[in-house]
């Protein structure tokens, strides 16, 4: 019974002496491409932090609603997130504001990405050109009206508006009939007396690739980090420079309220964004990069949303622009186009 | 069978318990979100979810495509059914196993085919366009046609199968029996099949009605966002707008028509007798 008692005593000796060392960071992360995070950033940063990384992956809604429903005892420290849904969570005040004296990086950014959503609730780690993708055999493109344009018709597919590339969509074809802002009521419905022509309204930009490789659609609006797909393509598809530009968005790196882990989350946070690490996430075409000083090759630049002059042309979407109007875009989206 | 109803009451609990926890309960909490709301108890979810000219539109075609993948499974069921009936046992056995192939390959897999069979490259428009039909490919996937097709063939198994097995227990004179006393076939099958097989096909129709229904790869990868069904809905309302209120009153709306279904061709079933 004595050796019994000295055991269990032990055991929790050294279980409490691991906890101790332990320290654990979680992160909430889209889900895509966790094998090559791994090996860029998880690996390398667990090696000099001495930490564990836990990480949750989904789509937005369901680690916001993670976010939300803990927020009196937060289970993830940091999450990244697109700045919208971060400027979402900012106004619930489920986020902490960073402290820049923590993150040694932040001056290396684009200025677009230091303080996106205001407050420095948020900080961007990268950001996406979007685009029209297009069958150069079959079709010339070189405004974002062609995609309404009747020698499209029936070819065409669009980006649904519940996605993030909907509102750049809305935003670009806006544009491209001359006004600006964010009331889009002219653009949706005339793509809702387009809606016959159009031969879908995809949410995922895999879908997208594989309607294209089909044959279904000769045209569509998608974000850049998913030209790999069609680039190696045996389709000849080409990547348009409409007259009105390229929209963009960032992703953002936030901060969750009260979650006890915020000097770790720093620590990550700035190891994301060095020149470094943001280069090796670069080469492995993961994201691109939001760190100004990442040089990387032509052939990888190509891939990505990469540059001072490209990154200060693109057409950003305020995050206070979407949310203030989401919920009128899909009403008359749902209405007219849908129908 | 049991020396007690104890005894039975006992060797049942753990699967009601089983049933209780991980399924009535978590659903019966779900399902309640739609009539509750900050005043206490009330229908204002439904009567929102209908006031939108979008919802009712989705639950008229998803009603609609409802019946008519049902409908359509009977007519081709009862065809298929009565003339496995009809083969050797040898043979019989081989047709239903075919019958049954389709069941065991993932829905998944089975939709993407009609992708690759209606696509504007796919075997029908080659088709269309070699006969000279059309200059042009049409237009069949992202319609409702695509997904009717896509849903028929997903459930017709299901009603063959419950079909065939009440056709199975009509004893073997009854048929000739009728023919022999001048019936013809329309009057075998309206008189002597249908009553005789009333209770495979109310368990086939509810099967397939509900699963047409509730079916969510199909609609969503042969109809896409332009043509919504229901489940589809469903799972936007929960995925993109993190609406559980509308999802709720979405999934008892579901689980309604599926009770109505059944009752429904119980109802006819028992009318005809």
């Amino acid at each position: 019974m004595k050796n019994l008692i000295s055991l269990s005593a032990m055991c929790c000796a050294l279980a409490t002496s691991a906890f101790a060392q332990e320290k654990t960071l979680t992160i909430s992360t889209y889900s895509f491409a966790q094998d090559a995070y791994k090996a860029a950033l998880y690996d390398p940063f667990e090696a000099i932090c001495d930490c564990n990384l836990v990480i949750e992956t989904g789509n937005s809604v369901e680690r916001m609603s993670k976010i939300e429903a803990n927020a009196a005892d937060p289970v993830i420290d940091m999450a990244v997130i697109s700045s919208q849904d971060a400027l979402a969570l900012s106004r619930k005040d489920l986020l902490s504001p960073l402290d820049l004296a923590q993150l040694s990086n932040h001056s290396k950014l684009y200025p677009a990405a230091q303080d996106p959503i205001g407050g420095n609730m948020a900080v961007g780690y990268t950001f996406y050109a979007s685009s029209i993708v297009y069958r150069t055999d079959l079709v010339e493109i070189n405004s974002w009206a062609d995609l309404l344009d009747d020698k499209l018709a029936g070819n065409v597919s669009l980006p649904n508006i519940t996605g993030t590339q909907g509102p750049l969509t809305l935003m670009m074809l806006n544009k491209a009939a001359g006004n600006e802002g964010t009331d889009f009521t002219s653009v949706i419905s005339d793509i809702g007396t387009h809606a016959d022509d159009i031969v879908t309204f995809y949410s995922r930009s895999s879908e997208l690739a594989q309607l294209m490789n089909q044959e279904e659609v000769i045209a569509a609006p998608v974000g850049r980090f998913a030209w790999s797909r069609f680039k190696s393509s045996p389709l000849p598809f080409a990547w348009a420079e409409p007259k009105e530009g390229q929209a963009g968005g960032m992703n953002v790196m936030i901060m969750t309220k009260g979650n006890g882990n915020e000097e770790l989350a720093h620590m990550f946070m700035n190891y994301w964004l060095s020149t470094e690490v943001q280069t090796r996430v670069a080469e492995a075409l993961i994201d691109s990069p939001a760190n100004s000083e990442v040089v990387v090759s032509d052939e990888v630049a190509d891939n990505l949303t990469y540059g001072a002059d490209l990154i200060n042309s693109l057409s950003i979407l305020s995050p206070a622009g979407i949310i203030d109007n989401r919920e009128a875009w899909v009403e008359q989206w749902n209405t007219e186009v849908i129908r | 069978m049991f020396s007690s109803t104890r005894e039975g009451l006992a060797l049942a609990l753990p699967a009601a318990i089983f049933a209780l926890l991980l399924f009535i309960l978590p659903v019966g909490i779900l399902l309640s979100e739609a009539f509750q709301s900050d005043d206490g108890w009330t229908l204002k979810g439904y009567i929102d979810f209908f006031s939108k000219p979008l919802n009712q539109k989705v639950f008229l075609r998803t009603l609609k495509l409802g019946v008519l993948v049902a409908g359509t499974a009977a007519i081709i069921g009862y065809a298929a059914a009565f003339s496995i009936t009809n083969l050797s046992p040898k043979a019989r056995g081989r047709v239903f196993g075919l019958v049954i192939l389709p069941l065991m390959i993932s829905p998944v897999a089975r939709t993407y085919a009609w992708i690759v069979i209606l696509g504007r490259t796919g075997i029908v428009n080659d088709t269309i366009v070699g006969l000279g039909l059309s200059d042009t490919p049409i237009r069949l996937l992202f319609t409702e046609t695509a997904v009717f097709l896509g849903l028929l063939q997903l459930f017709m198994p299901l009603m063959i199968i419950s079909l065939l097995s009440a056709m199975e227990n009509i004893p073997r004179d009854v048929i000739p029996a009728a023919r022999v006393l001048g019936a013809n076939w329309f009057q075998v099958f309206f008189k002597v099949i249908l009553p005789l097989t009333k209770e495979g096909l109310v368990v086939g129709g509810t099967l397939v009605f509900t699963g047409a229904l509730t079916a969510y790869i199909t609609p969503a990868i042969l109809g896409g966002s332009k043509v919504l069904m229901l489940e589809t809905l469903l799972y936007q309302r929960v995925n993109v707008a993190n609406d559980f209120v509308s999802a709720s009153v979405i999934a008892m709306i579901l689980i309604v028509m599926s009770f109505t279904a059944n009752l429904l061709l119980k109802r006819i079933a028992t009318a005809r007798k």
